[in-house]
């Protein structure tokens, strides 16, 4: 069964394929076109270079009018990103406009690994580290690219709550 | 408007007294002393502008009458501006209502006071490309006449766009609607927004909500808080001042719209009620029910609103919040509402100013709670005095308007009660030096009356009818004298 929401998915991972973005990558899960498993790569020149950042993106029948969830499965240390993987960022919530689609909201986030804003913190911890003792913050974040590379080897084809399981254990 | 309800309570009042006028020569007398006392109390019920520091004006309208009271605001707008009613409703409702400000802005540069307003922009209209251009949102292709646009001139198919105001209406958002694209915070007109959408249930909903949000934002109307209560009550000028809807009987702040709290703030009494929902759980743990007697150690059940306690096996009275002799509190004044600083709390460790800060919350959060308590328990102390006249009546002892003045007196120590309780958070925020001490004097001084009142209130057959409107009359001045100096006026 085809919906407004199904079709603009159709379109968004054409559009993907067409004209990827550098420096991240997504696609659709099997048998569900309404959840998507992506990657990020870290950007250059930042603490979170050469890691690769695995994400869920769980989307609605009101896609595109209603923002989609993103979660990072990988695990992170940012200061807008809170423990259980979920991402602070105004256009994933009320700054949202349809006419975004996949490769805008990854492009986003890669931009986000870039210029965290520590002033609305989901990690406090990361966002206090960020602000006051730069080479700390670098140091923890070096920590988890180098997990992000281990949670390459369960990647099989198992998805979403395995991985999770498996990076949570790794830590 | 409160005060002329009042006036016109007070005559219904008298003119029912008047009916039933005594039998005898003797009633006849007393009854006259009566009404002429009964004038003096009225004249505290029902103040002037000049004196009553609670004195406000307004009316309860109707939804139909508010709504025609808006339309008449936004009509006046076109007609001045010469711009159309959807434009209008937007300015008015962005611009706090404010006429005065909105004409001239906009007479000054028309079409910067629309960009600032987010109802026009400098953009230019989206060029449609190609003879089945591509909408941005759904990614299909339609003939150009499908697409639409508002002020920023961002283009979209109809379909998406009654697929975006379907969601944000079921939403709540209304007037807020803004256009599609991203970063543009472009504002949807009414007018567009209906015309678009396909289902005429969320077309009344769209009005229902934009309706309620034109309320909300107008400075002088309220919607009364009051459960299932559809009253709009108008002001003349945004205050926090008392509002009694006629209605439901809520009691609220004009400007907050939660509890009436004078001589509180808004914003202080907001911080207030947080920090006790944050710090129940301490604050329920230390403040119990009950308490022993200080001399015979005998538990004793609070039961009614009175703080002055006299332990009925050994006879000793005292004061419920600090456990002193009672007799101490009536004669100089009344010390147990002042809470006392530690003087070296600054040399003290920080375990011990925490230490301090939480008994200092929990000295002014015990007050609070107490006359909160005791509001409650005064509305028994009110249904007893009315099964008690009740019973008199019957038994031939005065008539129902003979007693009256009990159940006057009743409500007056709930009114003072009422406002005592809503001291402690300002005393709580208030600065050291001459105002707080000042503020806390004024606040003893009603404590005390309070409490006179409450004592005789609770015995008031053996009290001398005289004695208890002497003490009425006391713990209202002081009141209104506190009010006087600490609430804004």
């Amino acid at each position: 069964m085809t919906t407004p929401a199904r079709r603009r998915l159709m379109r968004d991972f054409k559009r993907l394929q067409e004209d990827p973005p550098a420096g991240v990558s997504g696609a659709p899960s099997d048998n569900n076109i309404m959840l998507w498993n992506a990657v990020i790569f870290g950007p250059h020149d930042t603490p979170f270079e050469d890691g690769t950042f695995k994400l869920t993106i769980e989307f609605t029948e009101e896609y595109p009018n209603k923002p989609p969830t993103v979660r990072f499965i990988s695990k992170m240390f940012h200061p807008n990103v809170y423990a259980d993987g979920s991402i602070c960022l105004d256009i994933l919530q009320n700054r949202w406009s349809p006419t975004y689609d996949v490769s805008a909201i990854l492009t986003s986030i890669q931009s986000l690994l870039h210029d965290p804003n520590p002033n609305s913190p989901a990690n406090y911890e990361a966002a206090q580290l960020y602000r006051e003792t730069r080479r700390e913050y670098e140091k923890k974040v070096a920590a988890i690219v180098q997990e992000s590379w281990n949670d390459d080897d369960d990647d099989d084809d198992d998805e979403g709550e395995e991985d999770e399981e498996e990076s949570k254990a790794g830590s | 408007m409160s005060g002329d309800i009042n006036r016109q309570l007070s005559h219904m009042s008298e003119a029912s007294s008047m009916g039933s006028d005594g039998n005898s020569s003797e009633d006849l007398e007393e009854d006259n002393e009566y009404y002429m006392d009964n004038t003096d109390d009225l004249d505290l019920d029902c103040p002037s502008k000049a004196d009553d520091p609670e004195y406000f004006e307004y009316e309860p309208l109707q939804l139909i009458d508010a709504e025609g009271m808006l339309n008449e605001e936004i009509e006046a707008l076109c007609t001045k501006l010469k711009v159309n009613p959807s434009t209008a409703k937007m300015l008015l409702f962005g611009h706090n209502w404010n006429k005065e400000d909105i004409i001239e802005n906009y007479q000054r540069d028309p079409q910067g006071f629309l960009i600032e307003s987010h109802l026009a922009s400098r953009r230019k209209h989206d060029n449609l490309i190609g003879v089945r251009p591509t909408c941005s949102v759904c990614c299909r292709d339609f003939p150009p006449d499908r697409f639409l646009g508002v002020a920023c001139g961002h283009m979209f198919c109809r379909e998406c766009w009654d697929m975006h105001f379907q969601t944000q209406i079921q939403d709540g958002i209304t007037t807020g609607i803004e256009c599609m694209a991203k970063e543009c915070s472009i504002l949807v007109p009414e007018d567009f927004v209906c015309e678009i959408l396909s289902q005429p249930k969320l077309r009344d909903k769209y009005s229902k909500f934009s309706f309620n949000d034109l309320i909300k934002s107008h400075p002088r109307l309220r919607f009364c808080p009051g459960i299932d209560c559809s009253v709009i009550i108008k002001a003349k000028e945004c205050k926090a001042k008392k509002v009694e809807c006629q209605a439901c009987g809520a009691i609220f702040c004009f400007k907050c719209g939660l509890n009436y709290h004078a001589p509180t703030e808004c914003d202080v009494v907001k911080k207030w009620l947080t920090k006790c929902e944050d710090d129940s759980e301490t604050a329920n743990y230390i403040s119990a029910h009950t308490k022993d007697c200080p001399r015979c150690h005998v538990c004793i059940e609070k039961n009614g609103g009175c703080n002055h306690m006299q332990c009925p096996s050994c006879k000793c009275d005292f004061c419920w919040m600090c456990l002193g002799d009672w007799n101490n509190h009536g004669s100089e004044y009344y010390e147990c509402s002042r809470y006392k600083e530690n003087p070296n709390i600054a040399n003290e460790s920080m375990h011990v100013q925490a230490r301090e800060a939480l008994k200092k919350y929990l000295f002014y959060y015990g007050r609070w709670e107490n006359h909160a308590k005791s509001l409650q328990l005064e509305e028994q102390t009110t249904a007893q005095i009315q099964s008690r006249t009740q019973r008199k009546v019957m038994n031939n002892e005065g008539t129902w308007i003979d007693w009256q003045y009990l159940l006057q007196a009743a409500a007056l120590l709930k009114k003072c009660r009422y406002t005592l309780q809503y001291t402690y958070p300002y005393a709580y925020y208030m600065e050291k030096g001459s105002r707080k001490e000042l503020f806390e004097y004024q606040q003893s001084q009603l404590e005390s009356e309070v409490e006179n009142l409450s004592w005789k209130v609770e015995r008031a057959e053996i009290v001398n009818r005289g004695e208890l409107e002497n003490q009425m009359d006391i713990a209202e001045k002081r009141r209104q004298t506190l009010l006087k100096d600490f609430l804004e006026v």
